[in-house]
């Protein structure tokens, strides 16, 4: 009989990048990053779990805009040209390293999982999704959606409108994908507002999640703070919230399990090392020098890199695993005991961590459900669902606004790089009401234009442009893209107030950003 | 890693600044505060780190490309008066703004000269628990503001509090002429609810289903009064929070910052030609040739000898040559 559980999500999202009008994208490269290093190697975990008949639990929050891009037949061409040429430089680093065993050793290690990664997304007919649904329809994950661009709801809080669409257009996205209806949402960067549950509620969602002081600091106090979920007041919907303790095991960047110096280092790439003649036509087409995915050398912890050694980071990620499990072992006992009630650990992540930044994370994760499995009875994988399923009597508390991003609130999204945005994204999402209440029926251009109006404006909210800015000196393609989607968003709105829409401009963004095609604006009121 | 560095370097004095403020003051409270102040700092670092994380999936290279110009930019003003109010944090609010041309030059000529001698204020209400009608706040003080400005950011220095913003003019007389009211906002609590009834809910769906399959209503909470007690008692010292397993204090470890540095690699480059449809073999190995019967081979070359035979086959298996380049690489520091 255990004594609590472990619901680790990992959280996958990455904003709408695709530019048709371009042969080649800079930016695009983050998504065929993340398919061979996390969403493949991901699925290879889950494969092999079922295969070895492991159960297991994992939530998935897939974002919508993640999931238009994998299901893009665009892009998912052009992953195809992005793994072949990374197998093609593979090939040649096998054959350069011909006389450096233990980079070739590497060199191969590459080859092979790029290979391997191409079978993969050939065998789901380059349709990575559908290896994440049939995972949640053999009820090993549960997928749950996000907002439909990832826009951050306490700074849209003035016009609610913006923050229903953003959820309802994510459940119907949700519903032609996956063919039922979400039980959950992660609230794209945990961002919660009291009063948003209520949206949540009218979508049909049940529950979502805050960061730990979202419950901790709610009114009335919770009893058993983060360790069990909450209902909020009126609606109850329910609040699961983060343990930081075992988040701060993983996420921590030096004192976590993804700095240990046994581990790849991911800041040495081939392509800032290698000779820049040879690396040329594997990097920037204006030959500016670009990450690979090829990097030989581990952490080592001083700045004489020594090169990396596959069989010794695996034993550490085998260790990892262990001392995770045992440390939540030892947290679900202590709980129990003092709460007389099984607890629920929520571990959330960004999926992007593992693999892509922790290249060993997928093995870790593999090693940490076998081993919760095969080596104790303490605790138990679970999804939210089944666990307010067997649990469903709660507290009642209005958690506090919150977010998981940088300090705990808004400042990541709100500060002298960025808050420029929100003065144009509101009077946006005006206009956008203004226009749902003026046109309550139409149908042809009217509406295509009315639709792409709202596709637009939901493209400018991702919370990822704000984001970029407020990070780093970097910033001009996220300062470029939330102008671009206002500006085409008053276009719109224009030519629809003065009734004369430009049919081939309309023709040229719809084809662009081409996402939602079932959108209906009438849902933003 | 520039940007961990930075990061990192902050927090530092992050760490510093804030430990010198626990130490000063109350020595009563100061424990207490120290370690609310550290709780607050580790959750701080956590942060950062997690930003830094995340910043990786938005790999961007290192030369700056030329952004292209837009066609377009977006407006300064849409033509109203407006100001809106914005949380950002449970102390910190932002308020943005726009007052109109038209707006002013009215204003100008009601108060004529009066109008070049008033002050651009905020006037920052606390209106917390009250409908607010103007007049009903509980306290509201002042901030001056450059006409230039278009936002500003407001220590509140109240958590758990709702608050709303006039911008308006303050004329030399102290009269206020508000020109637009913001919406009301709440700063969220920095600690933990002093509200401790409980309320605990089965969803009626979940009812239904439960009464349906004839489970009845389930366990009861597990309250006694003594164990109240020690939940409070668990939430002030912080148990519930963290049970503290793993050492809680982190310290941020700040690595060397590496001034000057070089690097040089080796590598060795083996062409050749020969007929197109030959055979060709390099240390044993064959190759393929370019379609004009030439090839090139690149090689890391590490230290020591390299004995490098390369043989050419005809394509009927005839005649035979080898070559073979022998090098020898050598390092000194």
């Amino acid at each position: 009989m255990n004594k609590g559980y472990l619901c680790i999500v990992l959280h996958s999202h990455l904003p709408f990048v695709r530019h048709p009008e371009h042969e080649y994208f800079l930016e695009e490269d983050w998504l065929y990053e993340a398919i061979t290093e996390t969403y493949i190697p991901l699925i290879w975990v889950f494969e092999g779990l079922l295969n070895d008949k492991v159960d297991f639990r994992i939530t998935m929050p897939l974002t919508p805009t993640l999931i238009s891009m994998l299901t893009d037949p665009l892009l998912q061409e052009r992953y195809l040209k992005h793994i072949n040429r990374l197998i093609e430089l593979a090939h040649k680093e096998v054959e350069r390293t011909r006389w450096q065993p233990e980079f070739q050793t590497l060199a191969i290690m590459y080859l092979n999982n790029f290979c391997r990664a191409r079978d993969t997304f050939e065998r789901f007919k380059r349709n990575l999704v559908s290896a994440f649904k049939n995972f949640q329809d053999l009820g090993k994950i549960e997928i749950i959606t996000c907002g439909a661009t990832h826009g951050y709801f306490p700074l849209m809080d003035i016009c609610k409108e913006s923050v229903k669409a953003q959820v309802k257009v994510a459940v119907s996205h949700y519903e032609s994908i996956f063919g039922r209806k979400p039980q959950g949402i992660w609230l794209p960067e945990c961002g919660f507002q009291p009063g948003h549950d209520e949206i949540l509620k009218e979508a049909g969602i049940r529950y979502f999640f805050t960061d730990a002081h979202g419950v901790l600091h709610g009114t009335p106090r919770p009893k058993y703070g983060v360790f069990v979920p909450v209902y909020c007041r009126g609606t109850g919907v329910a609040c699961f919230s983060r343990d930081l303790e075992s988040s701060k095991q993983v996420w921590s960047s030096i004192e976590g399990y993804p700095g240990d110096y046994r581990y790849r280092e991911f800041y040495r790439d081939i392509g800032y090392d290698l000779d820049y003649e040879y690396i040329k036509p594997y990097i920037h087409p204006d030959g500016i020098r670009i990450n690979t995915g090829i990097k030989y050398y581990r952490i080592t912890g001083s700045e004489d890199k020594q090169p990396y050694i596959p069989h010794l980071a695996r034993e550490k990620a085998a260790e990892h695993a262990a001392n995770f499990m045992f440390n939540r072992e030892k947290q679900v006992e202590y709980l129990y005991d003092f709460m007389q009630k099984k607890p629920i650990i929520v571990s959330p992540y960004d999926a992007e961590l593992f693999g892509h930044w922790w290249y060993e994370g997928p093995m870790w994760l593999d090693f940490l459900l076998r081993k919760i499995y095969f080596d104790q009875e303490t605790i138990r994988t679970i999804t939210p669902s089944e666990y307010l399923f067997e649990n469903p009597r709660n507290q009642v508390v209005t958690p506090s606004m919150s977010s998981w991003g940088w300090k705990g609130y808004s400042e990541m999204w709100l500060q002298g790089p960025n808050d420029w945005v929100y003065r144009h994204l509101h009077a946006a999402s005006e206009r956008m009401t203004e226009l749902t209440k003026s046109f309550p029926q139409t149908n042809g251009l009217l509406k295509r234009a009315l639709n792409q109006a709202l596709r637009e404006l939901l493209l400018a909210q991702s919370s990822d442009w704000a984001f970029i800015m407020g990070a780093g000196t970097h910033s001009a393609y996220a300062v470029r893209r939330t102008k671009e989607h206002l500006l085409r968003f008053t276009n719109l709105y224009e030519q629809i107030k003065s009734g004369c829409i430009d049919e081939k401009w309309l023709s040229d963004i719809e084809y662009k950003d081409n996402l939602f095609p079932n959108i209906d604006y009438r849902v933003h009121q | 890693m520039a940007i961990l560095r930075r990061i990192k370097e902050k927090l530092k004095k992050v760490m510093q600044r804030e430990k010198k403020t626990g130490n000063v003051k109350r020595p009563f409270f100061s424990k207490a505060k120290e370690k609310e102040a550290t709780k607050r700092i580790e959750k701080e670092v956590l942060g950062a780190q997690e930003m830094a994380v995340e910043r990786t999936k938005f790999s961007t290279p290192v030369a700056v490309r030329v952004a292209p110009l837009m066609r377009e930019e977006l407006p300064y003003g849409y033509g109203v008066d407006k100001i809106v109010l914005q949380v950002r944090d449970s102390c910190w609010i932002h308020a943005y703004w726009e007052v109109t041309a038209q707006s002013l030059n009215r204003l100008g000529e009601q108060l004529k000269d009066a109008f070049f001698n008033a002050k651009r204020i905020l006037r920052v209400y606390d209106v917390s628990h009250i409908i607010f009608d103007g007049t009903n706040a509980h306290r509201f003080f002042d901030i001056e503001i450059n006409p230039e400005a278009n936002n500003w950011y407001i220590d509140t220095g109240g958590p758990g509090r709702s608050w709303c913003v006039d911008i308006g003019l303050r004329l030399p007389t102290g009269e206020f002429i508000k020109i637009a009211r913001s919406n009301t906002i709440y700063t969220p609590l920095e600690g933990p609810s002093w509200i401790t009834d409980e309320e605990w809910m089965v969803p009626e769906e979940m009812f239904a289903r439960l009464y349906g399959m004839g489970f009845g209503l389930g366990r009861s909470s597990p309250v006694g009064k003594a164990w109240q007690e020690r939940i409070k008692r668990a939430l002030f010292s912080g148990i519930l929070a963290s049970p503290g397993i793993t050492s809680v204090a982190s310290p941020v470890k700040i690595p060397k910052v590496r001034k000057f540095w070089l690097n040089v690699n080796t590598e060795l480059i083996v062409y050749g030609a020969t007929e197109p449809d030959a055979k060709v073999t390099v240390q044993g190995r064959e190759i393929r040739l370019r379609p004009d019967g030439t090839f090139s081979l690149r090689f890391a070359l590490p230290d020591g000898k390299q004995v490098i035979p390369v043989q050419g086959t005809s394509s009927d298996g005839i005649d035979t040559i080898t070559i073979t380049p022998i090098v020898t690489k050598e390092t000194k520091d």
